[in-house]
């Protein structure tokens, strides 16, 4: 009977205890890194700060007449779910993965799904406190007007980006071969898109062709419903079944590529029906 | 009632009660390891090449080779982390690349080198990892054990190397496995912190904790394995107790001292040994009966008042076998391709 309760104790930890384990090591990851820190937290803030300096008032070219506040905070928020959930997945994944951190929680019990939930539960929470910073400077500096019926809307279409921000930061990783490119790979794929998305300037005057070009990624689609949330004029759910298609597309593209190529080793792509 | 069983078949169900002990003597016991034509072959490098070896239960099995002679991909295999070419692996009973968590749950890892967050302090990093086992060892007994109760609210940035690698220890260990793979385990280590690392090993052992060591220094192989099994090549080339490696339990003794003087070896008495054609006054002699031939020289110096100066009496060292065996399996490797 020893034998047999001995076999029983070694039954394991059932995942999502040790996914919440894993949202809490990321989460102290991500606070004492200097660079985490910064990323998620400080860029977006100076953005906001040093945009809504730059531009005055009457220079707004927002839509509707809107002070450009008004779209700058969503704007702003958009970029700090890109940060945290793309940037800082992409540069920390990489690294922990260069640094044999990945294949040591390999040779563990640990799942991979517990470690990969941990990770986005732990972008998720950065996200939101980021996000909750901005809206906050905003509201209390800057008189931004929060619309109550649209924070709903401005909620869904967060959450839709944190997935498939994530989802994407997981996906690139397995195109980055060394940590010193990571930043670089992180950023010089994000700012393009974000400049050409709304995120920093609303594209009232970009040619047509720009508009759909960005639209066909993920980052407009999500960018624009966060903005539209902030508007007064809005009743009902901002994005457009292709913008949704669109996301869920993208989505469902890094999903495939992780399931099917997700190394915890340095080195090239293996795909699983290769090995 | 007694939980005696009979041999478990490797085809068994992995981790069944049949191989456990009752009160800590062994019953019959499956080895831990079982190697049978494993072969792993990138393209057309054979990194591992036909290798067959076991490892029992609670023994310390080291595996020996030069870079490159296919050790870290045979034992990456063996955790799981590499898929075989062809050949049949059973470890504690599991095919680690199927296993899944029931057979890490059961084994700890320690890589050759990184793996750990800078960022977190020793206890957090040790604490992290005993959260992901069923049946952990405490977190401050394993920090204690490895040496490191001083430092564990420090980060692990600020470690040294060989602090490094007892917290590399400690992660390994506090899953409490029944089958530790420890990769050049004591690489960094200054002499003090090898010797107690070496106790450590020892004591696991004792618990009846099996090993699996890789190593560069001899000395710990000679210290602490069981068995030794040499790869060159890709291939297991030879495979011994410490002792008995390479023959050099059978070996002739080796026995050296310098003559004053101008005495050479042709004044020296006739007897059981080897001497060199043309000795000068430093003279080496192979011989199979060692007390015989001490005996006889040093009867004859003192008869004649002479000192044998540095007189030494040596068996071929374990560095000595292990060098001839990957010499020969190189030049043979060589030869063969």
């Amino acid at each position: 009977m020893a034998a047999v309760a001995a076999d029983v104790a070694r039954r394991s930890r059932p995942g999502p205890l040790l996914a919440l384990g894993q949202v809490r090591y990321q989460l102290l990851l991500v606070l004492r890194s200097p660079l985490g820190f910064f990323i998620t937290l400080v860029i977006p803030l100076l953005l906001l700060i040093s945009l809504n300096v730059i531009i005055p008032p009457t220079a707004s070219s927002v839509p509707g007449g809107l002070p450009y506040v008004q779209f700058l905070t969503p704007a702003v928020s958009a970029f700090c779910l890109l940060n945290a959930c793309y940037v800082t997945t992409v540069t920390s994944m990489v690294l922990a993965r260069e640094e044999g951190i990945l294949k040591r929680l390999r040779g563990t019990p640990l799942p991979a799904w517990t470690y990969l939930g941990g990770r986005s539960g732990s972008a998720l929470l950065t996200s939101l406190f980021s996000v909750g910073i901005i809206i906050g400077t905003a509201v209390l500096f800057f008189h931004v007007t929060i619309y109550w019926r649209a924070m709903g809307y401005f909620a869904a279409s967060a959450g839709l980006g944190m997935v498939c921000f994530f989802l994407l930061g997981v996906a690139v990783t397995m195109a980055v071969p060394k940590s010193d490119a990571a930043l670089t790979i992180a950023y010089g794929t994000m700012l393009p898109l974000a400049f050409i998305s709304d995120v920093f300037f609303p594209s009232v005057h970009a040619p047509h062709w720009l508009y759909n070009l960005a639209s066909a990624f993920p980052v407009a689609p999500v960018a624009r419903a966060m903005e539209a949330s902030f508007k007064p004029t809005t009743h009902a759910w901002p994005m457009p079944t292709t913008g949704l298609l669109v996301m869920l597309g993208w989505s469902a593209a890094a999903a495939a590529v992780i399931a099917l190529g997700f190394r915890w080793e340095p080195g090239p792509i293996q795909w699983r029906a290769r090995r | 009632m007694g939980l005696i069983k009979g041999p478990m078949s490797l085809g068994a169900e992995p981790g069944s009660a049949d191989d456990r002990n009752v009160d800590g003597v062994p019953a019959f016991q499956p080895p831990a390891i079982v190697v049978e034509r494993l072969r792993k072959h990138y393209g057309r490098l054979r990194a591992v090449d036909d290798v067959s070896f076991q490892v029992r239960r609670g023994e310390i099995y080291a595996l020996l080779g030069p870079n490159g002679a296919g050790k870290t991909t045979t034992v990456e295999i063996l955790e799981g982390h590499r898929k075989r070419t062809s050949g049949s692996v059973r470890v504690l009973g599991f095919d680690p690349g199927t296993g899944g968590r029931r057979f890490r749950e059961r084994i700890g890892i320690v890589l050759q080198s990184g793996g750990v967050d800078a960022e977190l302090t020793v206890r957090e990093m040790v604490a992290l990892y005993a959260s992901f086992y069923a049946r952990p060892r405490d977190v401050a007994a394993t920090i204690e054990q490895v040496g490191l109760a001083s430092k564990q609210r420090d980060r692990v940035r600020t470690l040294s190397g060989g602090q490094l690698r007892r917290l590399d220890l400690a992660l390994a260990l506090v899953g409490d496995p029944e089958l530790l793979f420890l990769d050049e385990p004591t690489t960094g280590f200054d002499p003090n912190a090898r010797r107690d690392a070496w106790e450590m090993i020892a004591g696991l052992r004792h618990s009846g904790t099996t090993i699996l060591l890789t190593s560069h220094y001899l000395d710990e192989v000679q210290r602490l394995a069981d068995r030794v099994g040499v790869m060159s090549h890709g291939r297991l080339v030879e495979e011994s107790t410490p002792d008995a490696l390479g023959g050099r339990d059978l070996a002739g003794t080796v026995i050296s001292f310098r003559l004053p003087a101008p005495l050479t070896a042709a004044e020296l008495p006739a007897g059981p040994w080897d001497v060199p054609e043309h000795p000068e006054c430093d003279i080496t002699m192979h011989t199979d009966e060692p007390t015989r031939v001490l005996l006889t020289l040093t009867r004859w110096a003192v008869h004649h008042g002479v000192e044998l100066e540095g007189l030494t009496v040596v068996r071929p060292s374990l560095e000595d076998a292990y060098l001839r065996i990957t010499d020969e399996a190189g030049a043979g490797g060589r030869s063969g391709r």
